[in-house]
This record gives structure tokens, sequence and C-alpha cells, in this order.
């Protein structure tokens, strides 16, 4: 077992040199100047320019900046963003609530996905089956941009029951709208998916011999069935933590929460290539993390994949 | 070169247009906002019920200012130039002289008096005794020279800089530096050109004669920094000590709102009704917009994306005000082919501004190249700005046609400019027969190929001013050298037209010359005029945001109902 996560944890290293250098690349591949951007119109004098070009190193080649981004990363000297904001105090400012909304999003869109999910499978082609088929084609096909307005309009707005945005009002209150948003607009994916491997697990040949051997319903679904069904979804599951996070960048930027991704976005829009590929960092380590996590998680459902 | 529906804007009066906006939230909201408005029919109906219970600590006549901009991350007036920041600086600072919101002229604040030299070239400012910083330090005229000594120190590479560059000794402080070295502190740290005289008073002498000085002297990137601030200026950053009628309330952390409240120390004129004030951070402008339907800011920028829904949507509680912008069409100097004259007022004549600024929605057809609140504007300044498409064809003939597609340049990042780009693109081939096409580009990789002059055709952009002058819309965008010469263009006898008006010590008189050298402009039109764009706001019942021709709609001066 410890071979293995050694082995996993080596293998990510190159990864994430690769993915953080393709990143880096992107956003160094975006045209305009990043200073000039953040200064719109306004000429600005050649020594300040020049005081801020090698601040943020922007006149090094590519691969110097990146090596430099690396070293302020792994050294945790992050420095400040262009604009001058401690990028360590909005680290800190900023974890705490996209873990605040991921987790609460998470757990509507598990919860939610689970139970229809779980429900329409053994009862397929029931109304339950037939309405969730109906409502998560419609969840997928609406743009979320819509259902996050719409939802802010709607809720917070007109009916006053929950906060525009901000996080004013604190916990939980604050992240509700948007963690519900993410939840059900995330929880068609996995409620399909449920569903299609409980239906596919429930016509196996060893349902139908254990059927014959007499067993009952509720022990053949909660003893054969869903074990055997649980493998995709934990997959599922797994990717959606990491995806998780792409969500929270629309999220946060329309529910005006301070977390990491609407960190992000501002950092894309000004060229921050740094605080970029320390966030791509960031979600990286993650994903690696949940992915292992879900491969031992695999180990103990399905004794097939035990990993040694 | 600025997006087309948001100018450059520089200075004080407007919030919530600089950082960051040129790919800002809003922006983006704007298309989403579109998607949003198609998807959602009912959201029109918002009944404009905006009163909220005023969050501020302690006073009674509180409010709360929704800012659609990135929260900030310092506040120092020297280093600042975005509008949130100078929002907040314009609560927490007083400047040295300022507009009067309802005649127009400039009236002093901290300053007693500000006299020119027969030549406007050097410059006595005078303070008035018994102003204090919020730390109960005196405000003495050693501040100012040392703040501005400090700010013009180029290694520093504080935003506001560049506004000492007329001052006398300014270049000993920023020496060039070879590309990619880091400024070394010069070991000069004063410039000649300011000197203490006496407790408070001190001179400014510019490197040249320049008649408006006066005028720019408003500005808060002048604001003073006591001396303890000066010494450690980092260790001020989100503590910082003004000398305005506001103070912090509180602690404030980076990010978070600011809350401020009345200083009783503040001595100065013009101070605002409201007790406390709660600057709110809301970068994506459509969620600023929702917070103000829900009722829990008390002021909102209307976005561009609501310009036509926000009279239904707060029917008793909008307002709109001049936005000193002046957007334009941008020839291109270094292109032969838009060389003539004759084509350019061709071009102009062609377009129709009254069906291109309705399109834009609260925009007015320009007719000259100066905003219309400025003192020396001509409403028949401009004999090109009319739509007259038969003398557009006839010019264009006597300039011998047009070789090739014309193309137009649109900011991606912006919301509209593409469907501006487009509108104008279409009267210039259904009026002029000519073939268009059209090429969308970020801004900054537009402002870098025009200053490279590689861009190819035409253009948008806007200018708003730094201080309500005439000249700060002909010497930044027409002089030789002006700094944001967009079209790179020179013509020797404007600039020497506004070399003079520069000297001039009556004011009357320096605007006659000004407006010659527009004249001169519009004869060879870099800039084709196109428009001028009007801001909307929304306010709760309880507050009467001040209105005024000349400084805009501000929130700080609201009057409580």
């Amino acid at each position: 077992m410890t071979g293995f996560v050694l082995r996993r944890v080596l293998a990510a290293v190159p990864i994430g040199l690769i993915v953080t250098l393709g990143v880096f690349a992107l956003v160094f591949a975006m045209p305009g100047d990043p200073l000039r951007e953040l200064a719109g119109d306004k000429p600005i004098p050649a020594a300040v320019l020049a005081a801020k070009r090698a601040q943020f190193h922007l006149d090094d080649p590519f691969i110097v900046q990146y090596l430099l981004s690396m070293k302020d990363i792994l050294t945790g000297n992050f420095g400040t963003t262009f604009a001058g904001a401690d990028i360590a105090a909005q680290l800190q400012l900023r974890i705490p609530v996209t873990l605040k909304l991921a987790t609460m999003g998470l757990v509507i869109q598990w919860i939610a996905g689970l139970l229809f999910g779980l429900y329409a499978g053994f009862k397929r082609n029931g109304v339950v089956d037939r309405v969730l088929l109906l409502a998560t084609l419609f969840i997928l096909a609406v743009p979320l941009l819509v259902v996050y307005f719409a939802a802010q309009y709607v809720f917070g707005v007109e009916l006053k029951w929950l906060p525009v945005s901000g996080i004013a009002h604190g916990y939980p209150l604050s992240y509700l709208l948007p963690a519900v948003c993410i939840g059900l607009t995330g929880f068609a994916g996995l409620a399909r998916l449920t569903r299609t491997s409980i239906v596919e697990t429930a016509n196996a040949d060893f349902v139908k011999t254990a059927r014959a051997k007499g067993l009952g319903e509720q022990r053949i679904l909660w003893g054969h069935v869903l074990p055997n069904a649980l493998l995709p979804m934990v997959t599922y599951m797994g990717v959606e933590v990491g995806g998780i996070f792409a969500g929270a960048l629309l999220a946060e930027s329309i529910f005006n929460l301070p977390g990491l991704g609407q960190f992000m976005f501002q950092a894309i829009k000004l060229k921050e290539g740094g605080v970029v590929v320390l966030l791509s960092t960031l979600a990286f380590v993650m994903f690696i993390a949940i992915n292992l996590l879900v491969d031992i998680v695999y180990g103990a459902i399905d004794p097939r994949v035990r990993n040694v | 070169m600025v997006s087309f529906d948001r100018p450059t804007w520089r200075l004080f009066r407007l919030p919530a247009l600089r950082r960051g906006s040129w790919f800002d939230v809003r922006r983006v909201s704007g298309v989403l906002g579109v998607t949003l408005g198609l998807a959602l029919v009912l959201s029109s109906c918002g009944d404009g019920k905006g009163s909220s219970n005023g969050s501020g600590a302690g006073g009674t006549k509180s409010e709360v200012i929704a800012l659609a901009a990135d929260p900030l991350d310092f506040i120092n007036p020297l280093n600042e130039n975005s509008s949130p920041g100078i929002q907040i600086a314009q609560a927490m600072f007083a400047p040295l002289v300022a507009t009067d919101p309802t005649t127009g002229k400039v009236v002093n604040v901290m300053a007693d008096s500000v006299t020119p030299d027969k030549t406007s070239q050097t410059w006595t400012i005078k303070l008035k005794a018994g102003n204090s910083f919020q730390n109960g330090q005196p405000l003495t005229a050693k501040d100012y020279v040392d703040s501005w000594n400090l700010t013009a120190e180029g290694s520093n590479a504080w935003d506001n800089n560049g506004f000492f560059a007329k001052v006398e000794g300014y270049d000993a402080l920023n020496p060039p530096t070879p590309e990619g070295a880091t400024p070394k502190p010069t070991s000069v740290k004063t410039m000649t050109g300011l000197k203490q005289v006496d407790d408070l008073t001190f001179t400014v002498k510019l490197k040249v004669p320049f008649s408006q000085f006066g005028l720019t002297l408003q500005y808060l990137g002048l604001a003073p920094l006591p001396e303890e601030v000066r010494k450690n200026p980092d260790a001020y950053k989100r503590k910082p000590i003004g000398n305005g009628a506001y103070k912090l309330d509180g602690d404030w952390s980076a990010g978070g709102d600011i809350k401020v409240v009345k200083w009783d120390g503040y001595k100065g004129p013009n101070a605002p009704e409201a007790d406390a004030i709660t600057y709110r951070f809301i970068p994506n402008a459509d969620t600023a917009y929702n917070e103000f339907l829900a009722g829990t800011v008390d002021f909102v920028d209307v976005p561009a994306t609501k310009i036509k829904t926000f009279k239904t949507d707060a029917p008793d509680g909008w307002v709109t005000g001049v936005s000193s912008g002046a957007n334009y069409l941008v020839m291109p100097a270094w292109d032969q082919r838009y060389k003539n004259p004759k084509l350019r007022h061709a071009f102009s004549l062609a377009i129709d501004r009254k069906a291109l600024a309705d399109l834009v929605g609260l925009a007015t057809p320009s007719s000259g190249l100066i905003s219309p609140d400025i003192d020396g504007y001509r409403a028949d300044a401009c004999k090109y700005c009319g739509f007259d498409v038969a003398k557009a064809k006839t010019l264009l003939a006597e300039a011998g046609g047009f070789s090739g597609p014309v193309n137009i340049n649109y900011n991606t990042t912006s919301a509209t400019g593409q469907l501006f780009a487009e509108a104008i693109g279409n009267m210039l081939r259904q009026n002029l027969g000519l073939e268009v096409k059209y090429t969308g580009k970020t801004g900054s990789e537009l402002t870098e190929l025009a200053q490279q002059r590689k861009l190819d055709g035409l253009r948008l952009g806007g200018w708003g001013h730094d201080y309500p002058s005439i000249e700060d819309y002909l010497t930044p965008m027409f002089k030789t050298t002006g700094d944001a010469n967009f079209a790179h263009y020179s013509n020797p006898k404007l600039d020497a037209l506004l070399a003079q008006g520069d000297a001039q010590a009556n004011p009357e008189t320096a605007i006659k010359l000004y407006q010659q050298a527009e004249d001169v402009a519009l004869e060879d039109m870099p800039l084709i005029p196109l428009y001028a764009k009007q801001n909307a706001y929304l306010h709760s019942a309880k507050i009467e945001p001040r209105v005024s021709k000349f400084t805009g709609v501000q929130a700080l001066y609201a009057t409580f109902k």
C-alpha cells in the first residue's frame, strides 16, 4: 500500500511539471501586455514601468519566468499580484471560502445524485425515473450562467430568501444559494450515471443467480447490486471533486464570493502567469490527492482491484 | 486604446471604471447578462424598491455604495489611479482645490490660494491654517513637498509618478533604465522645482509654462501623506491616515468592504452629509445591480447590459449624469490610404451619429472633440459631424476614393465592441459603397499594435479628462508628444497653439487658443468624433445623490431624506 502511494506521488511530479508549464505557456501566449492591461490607456512613466517589469520578471525569457514562478511556489515566497495584493494573504483569505463552497456544493450534489440515481435505478421506468430523466436533461441543457443569475434573481432579489451575493451573512447562509446551484447543476450527471450503473448491474448474471438462490430483494440490492455498481460512481465523484474548482470559478464570480475561483478569474484576465500557475498547482495537487484516494477506495470496495 | 463604451478615465469623479476594467467581470457579465435577459423575460419586472437598512456603524445617516470592481488591497491615493481607489480617496483625503458642482469653477479646499507667476511656469500654493491629518499632526507645506517627491521617485513605482513629469527636476528622479534592469533608487530624492517657503507655503516650478496647472491640483493623486506614513508606506497600506472628511471605521482587511465614518477633525469645506459610508466591492456589475434590486445597497452603477431596462427596474430611483467621456473613430496616421483629410471628412459625414447614439443608449451625438461639460465646448465646433451622404460621396470622390477593404478593429474584451464596430462599418459600406471587414483583438493588444504603428485600419477609442479642462482633451490626444496620441497625429501648428495656450495666464484667452487648436484637429481629423456617453446610476429612496453638470453623479455627496 505504502509503495503504491509512493509510486503515485512520484509519478505525479513530472505530470505536475508538464501541467504547470502548459498552463504558464497558455497565459504567456495570451495577447497583450499585462501591465498595460492593468493600466488601461494611462501612460505609464518609463521608470515606473521598468520597476514593475523587473519586479515581476516580465522581461525575462519564458522559461526563466516559469522557473522563477515555480521557485516562488516551492519556497512559499508568493510575492504580490500586479495590483499589489499580497498573494499569501489572499490564499489565506480565499482557501476557506472555496473549501466551504465546494464541500457544500459536493454534499448537495452527491446526496441528490445518489438518492435519485439509486431510486430511479431500482424502480426503473417508474414515475421518478421518467421525471428524473426529463429533469436531468433540462438541467444539463441550461447554461450554468443562466441558472446562476436566475437563481440570484428569484431567490435573492424577488423572494429575498437568501443573500444575493457576498459572504457578509457568513456560513452557511451566504454559501447556500451558490452551493445549491453547483449541487443541482452537477447532480444530473451523477444521477444518470448511478441509474445506468444500477440498471446494468441489476441485469447481470450474478444477480439472476442470486435471485434464483432465493435471496430477498433488499439483500440483492444492498449486498450484490450496489457494491458492484459503485465503481463507476466513485470514479465520477472523484473527477467531480477536481472539477468543482472549475465550477467555483464561475459561481464565485457571479455570487461575489472571494474564493480561489474568483482569484483565478482575476489572474487570468490580468495575465498574471505566476498566480495562475500557483492556483493551477494547488488544483493539481488536490486532483492528484483525490485520485489517489479514489484508487484506495476502489480497493476497499472491490478486492479485485486492490492495490499493492 | 480604450474600448468603445468605456472611455479612459484617469481621474476623479467616475465610479468603478478602472482597475482591471479592460476585461473585467462587468464586460463578461455583459454578455452573460444579455443571454440571461433573453432567457428570463421576467427579469425586467423589478420594482425598484431599494431602501437599505443602512449598515454604517453609529451614524444615523448611513449609506452603502456598491463598487463594481475588484476589492482594493491598499489605500494610498499617491499610488492609485483606479476609479474605486479614487472614490475611496475622495472620502478620506481632501484635495488642494475642487470643482464647484454648481458653478463649475475651481474653489479652494486645503489651499488658501493658488497663484501662478506671469508666465504660468511657477506656481505658489498657500495652505489654509488649522488643518490636520487624522493622526492629529498639522497639515503643512512640507507634507505636500515630501509626499510629492516620494511619488516622483521612479524606483518606488507608484502609480501617480507620471503626474509630476511636468515639474522641474523630475527627470533626475527618473533616469532611463536599461531594459530588464531594476531601477535603482536615485541619489537625488527631491525635485528642484518643489520648494517649501514656510510652514504653509510652497512653490512648484514647472519645466515649461502651463496655464492649466491650477486645475490639475484637484487630483487626489496629489494628496498629502503624513510623516509616519511617508517613512514606511507599506505599514500603512490598510490603515491610511487621511486629511479628509472620513476616516476608516475599525479595522479593514484586504478584500473586504471599506467602512468609513465622519472624522470630527475635518475643518475643510464641502463636508458630505453622510455620517457613515460602506463601500462594498462587487466585481460582477450585474450582481451589484441585483444587490441593489434586493435592497441591500443604496447606490449602484447601471451596467451596460441594463441600459435598456434600468428605468423600469427602479422607476423612482435612477439618475443620469455626464460622463465627460468622448468616443472616437481613430484614423491610423501610419497608413497612407487614410491620409487625405477629405477622405476622413467623407467617413465622418457618412456616419449617422444619431442612430449610433441610439444604439449605444444614453448617448448624444458628438459635434466636437471635447465633452459638452467642459469650459470651451462649442456645439458647432465640427463642420463635418453632420450626416450628409451626398457630400460624403463627393468628398470621397475628390479624395480619389479608397482602395481595398476598410478594416475596423474592435476590442474583444468589450461586450459591445463588435456591435458598435459593425454599426459603423455598415454605415460606411452602405453610404460610401466601401468594402468593410472587422478584426477583434484584446484592448491591450490593439494599443500595443497601434503604438508600434502596425495596426491595420480603424479602431474605436474613448477619452475622459484627468482635470476639467479643454486642454486635457487636446494635449494628450493631439499634441505630437501627447501621451494618449492614439492616431500618432502631428501638426506643428496645433502644437504651437497648445504651447501658446499653456503659457497664457488669462483663462479666457487660453481657452480661445485651445479652441483654435481644436479647429486644427477637426480639420485634419485624426479622430472622428462619434458620441458622448452618459452614465446611469440607481439610488435607494433614502438618499438623493448629488448630480452636477460639472462633477457628475456622486453618492459620496448624497443628501438624506
